[in-house]
């Protein structure tokens, strides 16, 4: 019974995974965090918290709002900058039999490829999740993400400066998330994280203004499940590439079912806030299911709801 | 000693109305110390979906109590819950007071709920051999939390807004009147108790520590979704791990 997945076969050394269970960017810290509480190396990899040039102080508080079944984010990036990843975390990571993948967001194309530069050679540095998704970026990060070409901007100049197995995480608001995801592809993109958080906002009746200072946040929780679910049906039926689903999974039901719609692998994110051991109990749930069903590989169930 | 349990209430108890004590199975009690906090599902389903940070306000070798004011839909859960339902929580959390060694004579200041962490920090300081006094706030005498449950060593000194006991007024007009006499003071209250202490102690500097336990809501409790921010002189610094409790001169206010 194996549950590895290789997310970038198609680079020469792969990016192999002892299971299909990632952390998802911003929801895991550094994983130095949850590493003193729960045993981090059982999972199929990490990826960081988005990382950008410079250290962000990122927004004013309140930076969530619970919503039904949801919650949204406004965090602003806040983040150590990629230098500090390189000098304090990626001697931690190096040390660590699961894979970290550092999650890096710009605002040009340059600050992109510069940072994937400043990784490349990394002790400790798995691959680079190239964020042009988040809601909560002043810069171009979302406006890069909306756009087919632009995306495939940055895609080409991460893909020609680094060896790293390269993976973009897609916005889910757009029209057309296929057409995305084929540029990203076609600009060289190893793998595909389908999708980021949905765009919306909360109103505070009694003060009758927006909650959060910045009008709009990022959704994620059970409330998108069925949206992520779909996108990652499409874009799974459109492209050679791995598919990394991300939206709402909260146990390993959640986890199989896109798996069955063309996951390889998938990434936890709200459910550990509420429960650290979530993506563990993911790992256990899909495990005692392949054994339950005489299953030999989780390989085999990717895609079968597509059949 | 961090856990993860759902576990069946071993007890409850009506302190005041609509507050409460639940008492949690959990080893963590043993190490657990005042100011930590535990991170507690309101529910079984995905609404609400977060876990509530709740300050351990009593704790026994194997068993933590928190105590909940039924304000909203979480808390109003909670209170539902009997002894043998099934509560969801992990912890401990956060960064405790801290009590330094020299420190005989804690000042403590305790604004409605916020008297949670400063049950537990009078039972830890009392069983090390440090005086302890306590200064309860609550709007009205009704909403008292019950002075004969803390050890019988701790001095009390009540206020309420409306007079209906002890001094008629805010509790930090209690302060001056101890301060001499205290070490360190250590707080928890609503952020306008803080406000009026940060403004008390820029017109009387003091040397003395004076800790604030920070009430935010949190995402995950753990330093990773970074919603729960303090605005701190050092910069934003996270609620859950550099806190709850802070200097209150570190804290802008």
């Amino acid at each position: 019974m194996s549950l590895a997945v290789d997310l970038a076969p198609r680079r020469p050394k792969g990016l192999r995974l002892r299971n299909p269970v990632l952390t998802a960017s911003g929801c895991f810290g550094y994983g130095t965090e949850y590493g003193r509480l729960i045993d981090i190396q059982r999972l199929g990899a990490i990826v960081s918290k988005g990382t950008t040039p410079l250290p962000r102080k990122g927004n004013p508080m309140p930076r969530l709002v619970e919503t039904p079944s949801g919650l949204i984010n406004s965090i602003g990036l806040q983040n150590v900058g990629v230098e500090a990843v390189v000098r304090e975390k990626a001697p931690i990571w190096a040390r660590w039999q699961v894979p970290v993948i550092v999650n890096i967001a710009g605002t040009s194309v340059d600050e992109y490829a510069t940072m994937a530069e400043t990784l490349e050679g990394v002790p400790g540095v798995a691959g680079i999740e190239i964020n042009v998704s988040s809601p909560n970026f002043a810069g171009a990060g979302m406006e890069f993400g909306r756009d087919a070409a632009m995306s495939a901007e940055v895609t080409a100049a991460v893909r020609s400066v680094t060896t790293l197995p390269v993976i973009v995480k897609l916005t889910p608001n757009v029209t057309d998330i296929v057409s995305i995801a084929r540029a990203a592809v076609e600009a060289g993109a190893d793998a595909l994280t389908v999708a980021n958080t949905l765009v919306g906002m909360a109103i505070d009746i009694r003060t009758r203004r927006p909650i959060l200072p910045n009008v709009r946040g990022g959704v994620s929780g059970p409330a998108i499940k069925p949206v992520a679910l779909y996108m990652v049906y499409q874009v799974a039926g459109a492209v050679d590439v791995p598919v990394i689903a991300s939206g709402g999974i909260m146990t390993w039901q959640d986890a199989l079912e896109f798996i069955l719609a063309g996951a390889l692998a998938v990434q936890i994110g709200t459910a550990t806030f509420v429960r650290p051991t979530a993506a563990l109990e993911v790992v256990d749930g899909l495990a005692a299911y392949l054994e339950r069903e005489g299953i030999e590989a989780i390989t085999e169930l990717v895609g079968a709801a597509r059949r | 000693m961090f856990e993860v349990r759902s576990e069946p209430l071993i007890a409850t108890e009506e302190l005041a109305p609509g507050v409460r004590a639940l008492w949690l199975p959990a080893r963590m009690g043993a190490v657990a110390r005042a100011g930590q906090f535990v991170m507690v599902r309101c529910g079984w389903g995905t609404d609400p979906l977060l876990a509530r940070p709740m300050s351990i306000y009593r704790a026994t070798p194997d068993a933590v109590a928190i105590l909940i004011k039924i304000v909203g839909r979480g808390t109003t859960w909670l209170g539902e819950r009997r002894p043998g339902d099934v509560v969801e929580f992990f912890g401990p959390l956060g960064r405790p007071f801290d009590v330094e060694p020299g420190v005989r004579n804690l000042l403590l200041v305790a604004g409605g709920i916020g008297i949670a962490p400063l049950v537990l920090l009078s039972d830890q300081a009392i069983a090390r051999g440090c005086s302890v006094t306590m200064l309860i706030g609550a709007l009205r005498s009704a909403d008292l939390y019950p002075s004969h449950r803390l050890p019988p060593q701790v001095e009390v000194a009540v206020a309420t807004n409306d007079g209906s006991a002890g001094h008629r007024g805010l509790v930090t007009d209690l302060l001056p009147e101890y301060l001499g006499w205290a070490d360190a003071v250590y707080a928890c209250g609503p952020r306008p108790m803080y406000e009026t202490m940060a403004g008390f102690f820029r017109r009387n500097p003091t040397q003395k520590s004076v800790q604030i336990a920070w009430e935010e809501s949190m995402g995950c409790g753990t330093g990773v979704c970074l919603g729960c921010v303090v605005a701190t002189r050092r910069g934003y610094e996270r609620g859950c791990v550099e806190g709850p409790v802070f200097e209150l001169r570190d804290v802008a206010l």
